[in-house]
């Protein structure tokens, strides 16, 4: 397994111009390029690992990919974190906790879909109990796909982010463009079990309802009201 | 242990309110998302101070409706979605899917397909006892407390598998290798001798990993708890290095051989200790024993085909006839079994119903029974000790 070195390295205008002065260690730059500088090699990882894609996070934390090189350091609490992996399926049942574990984090954040499951779904997307998808929820910035995506697909997914994060803050990002073949393309195939009689989809929702945040009690709030909205979004997609 | 929470380990359903508490309980949520909780995994813990009263665990966090989704699939198809049960042993996991439709149709699988089998299997159950081991020094450490220095050897150990599979499958995770009949991928040239390298690499390993975690504090944390009796195991149905650990003697690898165990000789490591020290003891002793047997396997290793004679690749090939029966296998966490109906749609190419046993659904059925009495700083301890993976707890 090579890792390409070249792409590795943190070039930084800040860099050149110590290089110049030898022996002088104090430099100029503007506070927002130091800023920018100082939060694209810091982004700290809270990895939502649900399933097989968690164990390949590590790895990617791990000693032959390590991404703290990069600055990212894998947290375990969502308030300490920039970017959250979502690396694994996405069950109905853990998407209001998913949701909220999003909520929590503080701004600037991004997310990264690591893996097909957390992109699409893969092939459990048609199945009763998955959502086809983090962006159904949750705005993403980076996709990375495989199955799992390995660490060096991991580490160039951090860095795409890394130049997103540096595009943002000197506002030059753009938004790239949706193309309307691939938003169809994109789109859940028809449901297996929903299409299976056309009441599922409002009995699915009305026991996620009631299945509340508990799973076990009925119990209404805020967040189960919201996740219901959001379901019903969700199923809504599906059933087109 | 305070004798007012016997109750409570004989039978988790026994009333709260029988229980006199020095304070007022408190209710704990531990997980979903926990970073100790391997995966996805909620237990609702009552505390009267420090003191765990009642556990209950609570799963289907992970419920991808698999065995529901394989009753549209024809059993080429299957493959790549078994190995995604527990995705820290995909190839046992496979194996036990083939040996279920292989024995359903009474296909015989080559010798050397076999030995492979077997091979990939005892490595498997290596990486999958590092990974283990990782996480329960992990948890017990923290990754500030020198615990990430454990998993750092074991991933480096790891790795060095995910090596060895990725020049056989092409794969380094999920591996789909196996199709009914036998081998999808032969050893490439070289790879006997890059195993015998690991394998001596590993053994200095184990060594390695002894200096590390060989300590008082290591003791103090496992010896004595989460103590499970031979015969609340046994009731359970547990089984792998958990049952082991509580002094039954029971080996599938040796007591009903699969694979090419009939040709070696297994010697199955039991401890009598009941707790997480001896479940520890346990999978050091299996994981030394699976490098001895590994060095028989490539010894003893046969030329010949991969694939029976009539190689099974075709997806509408396979027609399992109506008919059910149930086959096992002895994975890195114990018994996955497989229940298949055949004679589903399409003339059988599909099956009518096929359910797995995970061994990790047993194990975390006996959370509740072990945790009452315990503090909340031993939940990981016990958890990481039992060694459960949430994709085939919920499936």
């Amino acid at each position: 397994m090579a890792v390409d070195q070249t792409n590795l390295s943190y070039e930084h205008p800040l860099y050149a111009t110590m290089d110049k002065m030898p022996g002088i260690t104090v430099a100029t730059t503007t506070v927002d390029m130091l800023l920018t500088w100082g939060l694209k090699n810091s982004l700290w990882t809270f990895a939502m690992a649900t399933s097989c894609c968690g164990i390949e996070f590590m790895h990617a934390n791990g000693n032959r990919t390590d991404l703290d090189q990069m600055g990212s350091v894998p947290r375990p609490s969502p308030r300490h974190a920039d970017v959250m992996v979502m690396a694994g399926t996405i069950t109905v049942k853990m998407a209001p906790r998913i949701l909220r574990l999003w909520e929590q984090m503080p701004e600037p954040k991004w997310c990264i879909a690591m893996g097909s499951c957390a992109i699409s779904g893969d092939f459990y997307r048609d199945m009763y109990s998955v959502v086809p998808g983090i962006d159904t929820m949750i705005p993403v910035d980076v996709y990375i796909p495989g199955c799992p995506p390995n660490g060096d697909d991991l580490m160039a997914g951090l860095k795409r982010l890394q130049e997103k994060v540096e595009a943002q803050r000197a506002g030059r990002w753009v938004e790239p463009e949706g193309r309307p073949e691939t938003a169809k393309a994109i789109l859940p195939a028809l449901g297996r079990v929903i299409d299976r009689d056309g009441t599922q989809t409002e009995r699915q929702l009305r026991a996620c309802q009631s299945m509340g945040l508990d799973g076990n009690e009925h119990r209404q709030s805020d967040l189960v009201a919201k996740s219901a909205g959001l379901l019903s979004n969700l199923l809504k997609l599906k059933g087109r | 242990m305070d004798p007012i929470f016997q109750p409570f380990r004989d039978d988790p359903h026994y009333p709260l309110d029988r229980y006199e508490a020095a304070a007022d309980l408190m209710l704990l949520n531990m997980g979903p998302q926990h970073p100790s909780t391997h995966g996805v995994f909620r237990l609702k813990l009552v505390l009267d101070g420090e003191i765990i009263v009642k556990a209950v665990p609570y799963m289907g966090y992970l419920h991808r409706g698999v065995e529901k989704m394989v009753e549209g699939l024809t059993f080429a198809q299957m493959t790549p979605i078994f190995n995604k049960h527990d995705y820290v042993s995909p190839m046992t996991n496979e194996q036990a899917y083939a040996v279920a439709v292989e024995t359903a149709l009474g296909i015989e699988v080559p010798r050397r397909a076999r030995y492979i089998r077997t091979i990939l299997a005892e490595i498997q159950r290596i990486a999958s006892h590092l990974l283990w081991l990782s996480t329960f020094t992990l948890d017990m450490g923290g990754v500030i407390g020198g615990g990430a220095a454990m998993m750092m050897y074991n991933f480096r150990e790891r790795e060095d598998i995910f090596d060895l599979f990725e020049a056989v499958t092409g794969s380094r995770f999920h591996y789909n290798t196996h199709c009914i009949g036998g081998q999808r991928h032969d050893l490439p040239e070289g790879w006997v001798q890059r195993v015998r390298a690991f394998l001596d690499r590993q053994e200095r390993a184990f060594d390695e990993y002894l200096r590390l975690i060989r300590n008082d504090i290591f003791d103090l944390r496992t010896k004595g708890v989460g103590v499970m009796s031979a015969d609340l195991a046994l009731g359970l149905g547990i089984t792998g290095p958990n049952l082991r650990a509580s002094g039954v003697d029971f080996d599938m690898r040796r007591d009903a051989p699969f694979h090419a165990y009939d040709e070696v000789e297994v010697r199955v490591a039991v401890a009598q200790g009941c707790d997480a020290y001896a479940r520890y003891e346990v999978r050091m002793a299996e994981m030394r024993e699976s490098v001895r047997i590994l060095r028989l396997l490539l010894d003893q290793l046969p030329e010949g085909p991969i694939c029976g004679s009539k190689p099974v690749k075709m997806a509408n090939a396979v027609r399992v006839p109506d008919g059910r029966g149930y086959t096992a296998i002895e994975g890195p966490r114990g018994e996955i079994g497989t229940w298949l109906i055949g004679g589903g749609e399409d003339k059988g190419a599909k099956p009518f119903r096929l359910k797995i046993r995970p061994p990790s659904l047993h194990a975390m059925a006996a959370m509740s029974y072990l945790l009452p009495g315990h503090t909340v700083s031993d939940v990981v301890v016990v958890l990481g000790s039992l060694d459960p993976i949430m994709g085939e707890v919920d499936r």
